[in-house]
């Protein structure tokens, strides 16, 4: 509870304003190295989705093949996404009054508090932030680990286990990531993830205090996150003294790495316009966890989530 | 159009830096309530430690003070030495709430009276440490359009001596640039809701795939920014991608417009709606509605109003080049970057702006409209037109 008022007071120190012009310092901008990103990005892209034109091509063939009874259905790939599949562009949302106000709630809340305190957290010295950052990711393994469990990926749990002991022990209690430097980068997952493999659907939209947008099963899930890394108590982090500070500055951390500002569009329809694309976005996911096994779709007049 | 080749792409500083400015406007209109979040203006300003020319950059159609291509001219003319203050478009909802004087966005000159006005206030209460030699305007798209406009205001008055203007792949007649874009959205899209709905529905089918055939555990921004680029790949797919950003930017004008201007379209102006209340059917409803619906059912009502005398005719007049056309013609300080293919422009518009700026306009075979902003040759052209170097031009 201190340090969250000591974050708050710095925060507050860390504005100046006058009457007409209120300005802050925001992080520097770094065109060039966003420059070479963009075009690592673009090339290593490029790869995919050559991969994806040549699974699509492979799949119209199999689907020749069908028809002309030349059958191999030793591999049996679920077929392609297609426009048809796609859910309506409605959402599914009951709550939308309450949804509404929270929206707003939180992004006053994210301008009044949230934000100053990222703010003055960015003046920080870069690798002191990424130590933070890897060492609340660490934390997080232990989730990964069960989730990954609960899913049936147990390659992918073996890497959560592998680099939380890599981390944990040669990365100074997490605080440096060696494991993505060996080749084993972070894949965080937890509840939300595990319900999707199991075939929940997103269900009805929910925009959760200080969290943002969500739905009902990723908000269980997250709350499942939670009460997990609760009862497991790791190091004595969640239920010791430390816990309150801790909790808020696993808070600025991850806020600060969201990069996502209420009300940037300026627009009156923000809210429909990221209830809309936070839903496609989780659905999609979906899609790609289910790429393997072909499943049975919601009916096409349902609103999207339900 | 998407994807310049990474040799061709303009050298950029490894850091700039960036502060933001809320703005609070002493002539700013009682905010409607669903507005709430749109009552302080936001730009942003790169400020050099000496003193130093002063380059104001304004948005394109409907944008923030902080698009990706807002990005990349701060970069460039902050390289060069420039002091860097970005200005959202006067079609932005954070402007027409925070700093229009009507509400009604849209009016070439009501927009260049806005934004003027807004320049000197900021410019007026800048810290002292910002030492300013000279005072340039930029913009691109309709951006360019008001740049020019404002430069053309300031010559009159004199308030901010603003030495040259430069526009970007702008309109010459803001209705003709975007009927042709209502059109495109017609012909690439379809102009009924089925349509939409069957360009969503392609557009998640191919995401979706792309994702799947991706291996990636997150569909993070980095992943969507290439997919959509690898999904816009055709001319066709990334005309349809222009005319839906602009329609969907409309759509928001013509709310707020109509909000503004009491003229009932789609809000009861004795009941307008409220903070909770649900948006979505008045969306549904303007996605579909051309910005020809936006001139007549608000923009027109509006200022034939304001202005006694005027004609829908002479509204549409009034919002072209041509109207600063003398001073274009005479004055060595203005100048124009454009494309041979920029769709918003038709052949009789372009040997206009050719005819009228001479030699101080570059006008590039590709690129369509925006396409090659950032590149190596746009950045080198636009530096030696704001330097004064450009041949043609007033020293």
């Amino acid at each position: 509870m201190k340090s969250a008022l000591l974050l708050l007071l710095m925060a507050m120190l860390g504005g100046c304003a006058s009457q007409v012009l209120s300005i802050h310092t925001l992080p520097d901008e770094t065109p060039a190295a966003d420059n070479a990103a963009a075009a690592a990005n673009a090339a290593a892209f490029a790869e995919a989705a050559a991969t994806a034109s040549g699974e699509s091509s492979a799949n119209a063939n199999s689907a020749n093949a069908n028809s002309a009874k030349d059958v191999d259905l030793n591999q049996p790939e679920p077929p392609p996404v297609t426009p048809a599949d796609a859910p309506p562009m409605y959402t599914y949302d009951p709550w939308e009054r309450l949804n509404r106000f929270t929206y707003r709630f939180n992004a006053r809340f994210d301008e009044a508090i949230f934000l100053p305190v990222v703010n003055t957290y960015q003046r920080v010295p870069g690798p002191l932030r990424s130590g933070v950052h890897n060492f609340f990711g660490n934390l997080s393994e232990v989730d990964s680990v069960i989730n990954y469990l609960l899913q049936w990926r147990l390659k992918l749990g073996w890497r959560s286990i592998e680099r939380f002991v890599i981390n944990s022990t040669i990365g100074i209690g997490g605080l440096i990531d060696v494991a993505t430097k060996l080749k084993l980068p972070g894949a965080p997952t937890g509840f939300a993830t595990t319900l999707a493999k199991w075939g929940m659907h997103p269900g009805l939209y929910l925009v959760i205090p200080l969290l943002g947008p969500s739905t009902l099963r990723d908000g269980v899930g997250f709350a499942a996150d939670y009460a997990t890394e609760y009862g497991v108590d790791l190091f004595h982090l969640y239920r010791g003294d430390v816990s309150w500070g801790l909790g808020v500055a696993n808070a600025v951390d991850q806020r600060a790495h969201i990069d996502f500002r209420y009300y940037s569009t300026g627009s009156p329809f923000e809210y429909e316009t990221i209830r809309f694309l936070y839903v496609r976005r989780r659905l999609i996911e979906d899609e790609g966890l289910h790429a393997k096994q072909p499943r049975k779709r919601p009916s096409a007049d349902a609103p999207a989530g339900k | 159009m998407f994807g310049t080749p990474p040799q061709d792409i303009a050298p950029l500083p490894a850091k700039v830096p960036v502060a933001e400015i809320n703005v609070s406007l002493p002539w700013k209109l009682p905010t409607p309530d669903v507005l709430w979040f749109d009552t302080k203006l936001r730009v942003y300003l790169s400020a050099q430690r000496k003193p130093a020319p002063l380059a104001i950059i304004i948005s394109g159609t409907g944008s923030d003070a902080n698009t990706s291509k807002i990005q990349v001219l701060r970069g460039a003319l902050y390289g060069a030495g420039y002091h860097v203050l970005t200005m959202p478009s006067p079609t932005f909802p954070g402007f027409i709430v925070a700093a229009s004087s009507t509400g009604v966005a849209g009016d070439f000159q009501q927009d260049a009276r806005d934004l003027y006005a807004t320049m000197q206030e900021i410019i007026r209460h800048l810290p002292r440490k910002v030492k300013i030699t000279d005072i340039d305007v930029l913009g691109y798209s309709l951006g360019g359009a008001n740049a020019a406009f404002v430069k053309s205001i300031d010559a009159r008055e004199g308030k901010l001596k603003i030495h040259r203007a430069l526009m970007i792949n702008p309109p010459v007649s803001l209705f003709s640039s975007i009927g042709r874009l209502d059109k495109l959205f017609a012909t690439s899209i379809g102009s009924s809701d089925a349509a939409i709905e069957q360009l969503y529905r392609r557009l998640y089918a191919q995401l979706a795939n792309l994702y799947r055939a991706s291996d990636r555990m997150q569909l993070d921004e980095n992943f969507l920014l290439s997919a959509a680029a690898a999904v816009l790949k055709t001319d066709a797919e990334f005309s349809a991608a222009i005319a839906l950003t602009f329609r969907l930017d409309l759509v928001d004008m013509f709310f707020i417009g109509d909000l503004y201007a009491g003229t009932g379209v789609v809000t009861d102006p004795k009941h307008p709606p409220k903070v909770g209340d649900s948006l979505e059917n008045i969306q549904r409803s303007l996605r579909l509605a051309p910005f020809s619906e936006y001139f007549s059912k608000v923009f027109a009502p509006y200022y034939l109003k304001a202005r006694p005398g005027a004609t829908s005719a002479s509204l549409i007049a009034d919002n072209r080049l041509n109207v600063i056309g003398a001073a274009l013609r005479s004055d060595g300080d203005y100048y124009v970057q454009t494309n041979d293919d920029d769709l918003i422009l038709d052949r009789r518009e372009l040997s206009w702006l050719q005819d009228t700026l001479g030699k101080r306009i570059a006008v590039y075979d590709h690129g369509g409209h925006l396409g090659n902003l950032g590149d190596r040759q746009q950045v080198a052209d636009m530096l030696r037109m704001l330097a004064g170097g450009w041949p043609g031009g007033a020293t």
